[in-house]
């Protein structure tokens, strides 16, 4: 079809340079009757060649036109006339002087065309581009976005463009918006999506040829953001100019969905930063009021306790009310332990600690809540700097040893050993009892949340399983390791933990 | 057989009438405020000796009212939180308070905390002249400038006689890891906690028999050291 146009438009521009040269013919013919000098006739001329090489397009008219211009002074209005010679020889020179003269002014004019034509084809792309990119500042989301782009570029193109977005995981959507025509969008299914993205993977050229369409990809700064299909009969057509255009307009679009992620990456910080606001809030409300009462309900208890003799069966009530006062306590501070680390989204707040201080602590801890127990513990002479977050593995030490203490009686040997392993650069926490030891069937699942043994204690409170469940998410927070079990030198249960001597922060990211 | 007045500041009505009766047990003479404003006015009008504060009040920060207090009086001030930031409880000991319970704490603590404040209070009134220290077994003798253990004699390294100094005169009192620094490394002290642990470390295996289980230089996570008075 462009062909046929292309040589019909040839036919109308051959016609107009011979009308025109015919013209010029005829006004020479007149000059000639009322006696003007030869010298008319060849201005009359140029003027002809001039106008031909701005009606049509090209060079080629022009050159010929310029060319046919002597020849017909020649052959129409020299001695002898209708004949290509000539008698007198100054024609010669005229003849030569002529031709070089519409030859260049011809040349001269057509590029001055071609430039007019340029600086508009440049306009329009200028013009293309600024409605994008002014419509694109608008778009709220990555549809619109879409919408736009494939509005601008149909129209531009003069085709039925789409637009194919790639979701977060770098996968191409189930469909993609097409034009119809002007003003009207339709969503259609993406046929084989995996494929699609299979082939991009590798894609070494600007575009990728496809059955239906032309598929163009939308960069971002990080990944492949989605793809711009021009349908196959236009995207084969495509000229160098349309292409370097299709080109910035999708730079363009790659850079509006850039910046729309950003500023939504941005907003979920934001909203991820007031949930942890909410978040440490609530904690903050929860420690306080639940330990508040727990502190007046153990202190007023203690009170009643001393001013009741202990034979008096009012002393064991009031004792058993803050025993269960000050188990809830425990409880509470465990909870609060645990969401802390919570996903391990919060990062901890590692600090050198010396790991005798921290046993200290946690030892001075245990003889205020359990007095009559005597636990024998081991620390090495060097000094151990250990990053952690001294509370919280404080918490796991207090666990273990309460679980050491509910598991032994009266007398039975409690300790606690740190070693330091030279091996892994790790530092090892031994905290053994010599207690009836961890039931066989029980093993596999003490660190299970909310895991109980079945095997019910006399004289111990039933706990909900959290105690040894929050040990291990503390530790791992950590990067460390935690195992438990029975001791192979006689009975009882030992649990070991390692905690890493060096702070690796990378590890710590994404724990 | 005391004659102290305490002023109790705490919101919480069962744990303020828990304090007020153990004191009472005690001996001494308690007045309430559930408020800070309220206990500031007090202050102003009352005789009051010593201060037991709440942290968490409902009208002002407990950081505010020490901050106040501290303007025109040293009285001892214990602060009482129930919360688990240890960085608030540096903060009010750094401010100028002299000591502090966490929650829940029992009426042996309580008054094990009064009893020390109250007499930190008085010798701090004699303009200490004190030189020789004894707790325990360990012996400091500030002006043979000697430190024995048992009546051996042991030998510590200046820094560690100073840190040791320093805790003798503040016997029994919390002393904030910022206020170890500044007393011990001088005024231009940076803020190297790990020179102040690497130090007491060397320090408590000179006298403590176990420094896992320390028998007079006490650790305060998050918070500081506090040698035993007993």
């Amino acid at each position: 079809m462009d062909h046929r146009k292309k040589k019909k438009d040839y036919i109308k521009e051959a016609l107009l340079c011979i009308f025109i040269l015919s013209i010029a013919t005829g006004v020479g013919y007149l000059f000639q009757y009322i006696k003007f000098p030869d010298t008319n006739i060849v201005i009359v001329y140029l003027l002809a060649v001039l106008l031909t090489a701005r009606y049509t397009k090209g060079f080629i008219f022009g050159l010929t036109a310029s060319i046919i211009a002597t020849f017909c002074f020649n052959y129409f209005f020299t001695i002898p006339y209708y004949t290509l010679s000539v008698d007198n020889p100054s024609y010669i020179v005229t003849f030569i002087i002529m031709t070089f003269i519409a030859f260049f002014t011809s040349t001269l004019t057509s590029r001055v065309m071609l430039h007019a034509l340029q600086a508009k084809e440049k306009e329009a792309e200028t013009r293309a581009l600024y409605t994008l990119t002014n419509r694109l500042t608008d778009a709220q989301s990555m549809k619109s976005i879409a919408e736009i782009a494939v509005e601008t570029i149909s129209e531009y193109m003069n085709c039925q463009a789409a637009c194919l977005l790639f979701n977060e995981e770098g996968m191409p959507e189930g469909s993609f918006i097409q034009q119809v025509e002007r003003g009207r969008q339709v969503r259609r299914e993406t046929d084989e999506p995996e494929e699609l993205k299979h082939r991009f993977s590798g894609l070494r050229t600007d575009f990728l040829i496809g059955g239906e369409f032309y598929d163009w990809p939308i960069y971002g700064q990080e990944d492949l953001l989605g793809l711009i299909r021009i349908p196959g009969n236009r995207g084969a057509s495509i000229t160098g100019i349309q292409m370097r255009l299709l080109h910035s307009m999708i730079e363009n679009v790659g850079i509006a969905m850039d910046r729309l992620h950003s500023s939504m990456e941005r907003i979920r910080d934001r909203e991820l930063i007031v949930q942890e606001r909410y978040r440490s809030n609530l904690l903050r409300a929860i420690s306080h009021d639940l330990r508040t009462p727990l502190s007046g309900i153990m202190g007023t208890s203690e009170v009643l306790m001393n001013m009741t003799d202990k034979k008096d069966s009012r002393y064991s009530m009031m004792e058993g009310i803050y025993m269960d006062a000050d188990w809830l306590h425990s409880l509470v501070e465990n909870i609060l332990s645990l969401t802390r680390l919570r996903d391990g989204k919060v990062p901890l707040h590692k600090e050198l600690e010396a790991v005798e201080e921290v046993i200290g602590d946690v030892l001075q801890h245990m003889e205020k809540h359990k007095p009559q127990i005597e636990i024998k513990a081991v620390i090495p002479d060097e000094l151990l700097l250990v990053p952690m977050d001294a509370r919280l593995i404080s918490q796991v030490l207090v666990n273990l040893l309460d679980n050491a203490v509910k598991h032994t009686k009266g007398t039975e040997e409690i300790s606690i050993e740190v070693v330091k392993d030279n091996n892994d650069n790790t530092v090892k926490f031994y905290i053994s009892d010599r207690g009836e030891g961890i039931k066989e069937k029980d093993l596999p699942n003490i660190f299970e949340m909310f895991y109980t043994s079945k095997e019910k204690h006399a004289d111990a409170r039933q706990g909900i399983g959290l105690g040894l469940s929050i040990c291990e998410a503390i530790v791992k927070a950590h990067g460390g390791t935690i195992q438990g079990g029975n001791r192979i030198d006689g009975k009882g249960a030992i649990f070991t933990f390692a905690l890493p001597l060096s702070d690796d922060r990378k590890e710590d990211g994404n724990v | 057989m005391y004659n102290e007045t305490i002023l109790v500041v705490e919101d919480d009505i069962p744990i303020k009438n828990f304090i007020c009766y153990t004191l009472n047990a005690g001996g001494y003479k308690t007045m309430e405020s559930g408020t800070g404003q309220g206990a500031l006015s007090m202050l102003i009008t009352e005789s009051i000796d010593i201060m037991l504060l709440d942290l968490g009040l409902p009208d002002i920060d407990g950081m505010e009212v020490i901050k106040k207090v501290r303007q025109w009086s040293e009285m001892p001030i214990i602060v009482i939180s129930a919360r688990d930031q240890d960085k608030e409880k540096a903060l009010a000991l750094d401010t100028g308070a002299d000591d502090y319970l966490t929650k829940p704490f029992s009426a042996t603590e309580l008054m094990a905390r009064l009893r020390v404040a109250i007499r930190h209070f008085y010798k701090m009134n004699i303009k200490n002249q004190q030189t020789v220290f004894q707790v325990g077994s360990l012996c400091m003798d500030l002006e043979k400038h000697a430190v024995t253990l048992e009546n051996k004699e042991i030998h510590v390294t200046p820094m560690e006689y100073n840190l040791l100094s320093l805790f003798m005169k503040n016997m029994g009192k919390v002393l904030t890891t910022h206020y170890i620094l500044k007393e011990v490394w001088g005024a231009n002290y940076g803020t190297d906690t790990q020179a102040l642990r690497a130090l007491m470390a060397g320090l408590r295996r000179k006298i403590e028999k176990n420094p896992a289980k320390p028998r007079y230089i006490i650790t305060e996570i998050g918070v500081g050291y506090r040698m035993t008075d007993e």
